[in-house]
């Protein structure tokens, strides 16, 4: 495993004391000293999380251009692909979400004010990964839309990705693969790289062994007794978005061997009779993983995910072969359009019947739903999913939060009533 | 005897609640919580102890809760308060044929909690980061007015003409907005009556997101306040169950819970005596039977 310099450079020194710092390091101290026997292998992405956003070291990114991803819904592939490296922008730090506030209305979301605040800091923006040469903004939401022309103006070369609203509609299926086939024409230009259908292969290759690692890992959290906790795996995948690809792999691939050592030990991450938790809807970000946390503070255990930081990420996998290479591109555009559960669509039954699924595979006892204020689209899927949860005999907790941390104190009441709920009811059935 | 205490440590107010072994609700003690929670709570313990001419011995168990609940360490266990007040209500609304539906409003949020026949919590909602609707918005609007929080109750049943409507939700925007309506020259009685109706507006809106069942228990300080409660029902347009000390509610569901814990340690203890003594079966029924706990008299009344 490849261990990231730290170097603490006097610069280095005075960044430690900046506000974001500090917002980083209380976060992953908790994240880590409040728990015992964190896996070892762990270590990588503590240290990870410390060097990039403690410290404030800049990553060693590929040689070639840096593509910045507003939202998951951009193929990653096409950008390996080209030559160029991704880099995911969505931001969880509070400190930016509160410079981001002087371009978004102050109700607007935490995470899209959070991104354009660290965008307005170019140079030292955290995670430092020098210069951006190219950001894709999905038009998936509304305020992202906005930000997109936002982070243009701050100087930002952008390229909006039109996507559709509807997902079952034949006319959306191909505007989304006109879509994407432009952005490869984009890519092209940027690197002056020509798509080919081995070079589309040997990068999907390349993301596919990510992807077969975090499944690995995902399947692992269906066992019971739980093996990791859950605020561990959203540092996980929080790393996806900014780690190299090959290093981030086998610092999974490491995890998951150590997993199943713990599985073979019959090791148990949690309390005895710790409530298992999916969590759903606004995403957790480092170093805004407050719910996770507090959830198994609490004594809970984040089992599974449903939201585009984690679980989202990595859902299907493309395995794409055709004859010419735009026709690849057009299965690659399939591969991200149908799985999405984004509540940006229409109609979302796909993402109601998923969490009754994970749900159902993964045991859990309870779903926490978080969204973020200002996030309309997952305020407003609040009710029919809880409402499909319900009728499934599954208990709900709604929370409705921020990237600030004054409703810690309210935000632990609630969690561990609803965990306190969930195992006087399970006392009940088993009384019964 | 062996007593069991809750320690309800909330935002506003210190709340101790003294159980015997009968469930019954020896005394209550409220003080205010200052900024010394833990010392407040430590010398609100004592003084109820003193009442009842007790010593910290005999408490069995105690059970801490409500927002300070983490300071307290003497306590042998801490639950949140919506679970505690599901248990308190539970418990006193067992002599008014059971309630399901409660809402509960303290000094700086306001809950409204639905519970099942055993009086586990099915589906709660609390409000959001904001003092609207809950006991400090009374505080503000009585500072206003220049009157006494006790008397709010007295205002609002003495007004002439119609409660004048509160618009803001904010407390401190609905403090300019009683500010103006003084102004122009309204009486006090209708003001109060307006701040009531706005408190039970926004009350309903939260109840009815969780749903509302049955009987509906109202407790928190601000039921003291009968023009709240005349407001609130005129709103749910339904009856209220209001205990006699609303305040207390919390504090005797972690005291029961307390009783609870310390009966099911017993049985634990004496199970695992049997199974030493490989004499199984007939106690360990009977000693599951003694966590079954009476209806406690004390603590409700009804609204008149």
């Amino acid at each position: 495993m490849t261990v990231i310099p730290i170097k603490p450079t006097v610069e280095a020194a005075a960044f430690n004391r900046s506000r974001q710092a500090r917002e980083a390091e209380v976060m992953l101290d908790k994240l880590i000293d409040d728990f015992d026997e964190n896996p070892k292998s762990m270590q990588y992405f503590y240290d990870l999380f410390r060097t990039v956003y403690i410290h404030g070291v800049t990553l060693p990114r590929p040689a070639g251009p840096q593509v910045g991803m507003t939202c998951i819904q951009a193929p990653e592939e096409l950008i390996y692909a080209v030559g160029a490296t991704p880099i995911r922008l969505c931001n969880g730090a509070y400190h930016y979400d509160q410079i981001g506030a002087d371009f978004m209305p102050a109700k607007s979301c935490s995470l899209v004010k959070a991104t354009l605040g660290r965008l307005h800091d170019q140079e030292k923006g955290v995670p430092r990964i020098g210069k951006l040469d190219m950001i894709v903004n999905p038009s998936t939401c509304d305020q992202k839309k906005k930000a997109g022309v936002m982070m243009e103006d701050m100087g930002y070369p952008v390229h909006d990705l039109e996507f559709p609203n509807v997902k079952e509609s034949e006319a959306s299926r191909v505007y989304w693969q006109r879509s994407v086939r432009d952005f490869a024409v984009r890519l092209q230009q940027l690197t002056g790289k020509k798509l080919t259908r081995n070079r589309l292969n040997a990068a999907m290759a390349r993301t596919r062994r990510a992807q077969i690692a975090f499944r690995a890992l995902h399947n692992l959290r269906r066992k019971a007794p739980s093996l990791v906790l859950g605020k561990d795996i959203f540092l996980v995948t929080n790393a996806y978005f900014f780690d190299d690809l090959e290093r981030w792999t086998a610092a999974t691939e490491a995890l998951v061997e150590e997993l199943k050592q713990r599985d073979a030990d019959g090791f148990n991450a949690a309390q005895k009779k710790a409530p298992r938790i999916l969590f759903t809807g606004s995403p957790p970000i480092f170093p805004n993983l407050k719910l996770p946390l507090l959830i198994e503070e609490a004594g809970g255990v984040v089992v599974a995910d449903e939201t585009c930081s984690a679980n989202r990420m990595l859902y299907d996998m493309p395995v794409v072969d055709e004859w010419m290479v735009n026709h690849m591109i057009d299965s690659l555009a399939d591969h991200y359009l149908k799985p999405c559960t984004c509540p940006i669509f229409t109609r979302n039954d796909d993402r109601r019947r998923r969490l009754i699924d994970l749900a159902r595979d993964f045991n859990a006892d309870g779903v926490v739903y978080q969204a973020f204020s200002g996030c309309q689209v997952y305020e407003m899927e609040q009710r029919s999913v809880a409402k499909t949860l319900n009728d499934a005999g599954i208990p709900m907790l709604y929370i409705e939060t921020d990237y600030s941390p004054d409703d810690m104190g309210q935000l632990t009441t609630r969690i561990e009533a609803f965990l306190e709920s969930i195992k006087a009811r399970k006392r009940q059935a088993k009384v019964s | 005897m062996n007593y069991f205490v809750g320690i309800d440590i909330g935002s506003t107010a210190i709340k101790v609640a003294l159980v015997n072994q009968d469930s019954q609700l020896v005394g209550v003690h409220v003080t205010d919580s200052g900024s010394l929670f833990h010392k407040n709570a430590k010398a609100a313990l004592q003084v109820l102890l003193d009442k009842h001419n007790l010593q910290r011995e005999q408490v069995k168990y105690l059970i801490a809760t409500g927002y300070g609940r983490k300071l307290f360490k003497e306590a042998d266990d801490s639950i949140s308060e919506i679970t505690a007040n599901a248990i308190g209500a539970h418990e006193a609304g067992r002599a008014h044929g059971g309630v399901r539906t409660i809402i509960n409003i303290g000094g700086q949020d306001s809950k409204a909690i639905q519970i099942d026949d055993q009086g586990t919590v099915t589906n709660f909602a609390m409000n959001d980061k904001c003092a609207a609707g809950t006991g400090r918005f009374l505080d503000v609007a009585a500072a206003n007015l220049d009157i006494d929080l006790e008397q709010l109750g007295v205002y609002h049943f003495n007004g002439t003409g119609a409660p004048l409507t509160i618009n803001s939700t904010c407390t401190v925007f609905a403090e300019s907005e009683i500010i103006g309506l003084l102004a122009n020259g309204h009486g006090k009685e209708e003001i109060v009556a307006g701040i009531h109706y706005s408190i039970a507006k926004r009350t309903l809106r939260l109840v009815k997101r969780v749903g509302i069942e049955d009987r509906i228990y109202f407790d928190g300080g601000p039921a003291l306040n009968k023009g709240l409660v005349a407001a609130l029902q005129d709103e749910l347009q339904r009856e209220l169950v209001v205990p006699e000390h609303p305040q207390t509610t919390t504090a005797f569901g972690a005291a029961i819970l307390a009783r609870g814990e310390w009966l099911a340690d017993q049985v634990a203890d004496s199970e695992s005596r049997e199974r030493l003594d490989a004499r199984r079966g007939l106690r360990a029924e009977k000693g599951a039977q003694v966590v079954v706990v009476a209806a406690p008299k004390k603590l409700t009344a009804d609204v008149d």
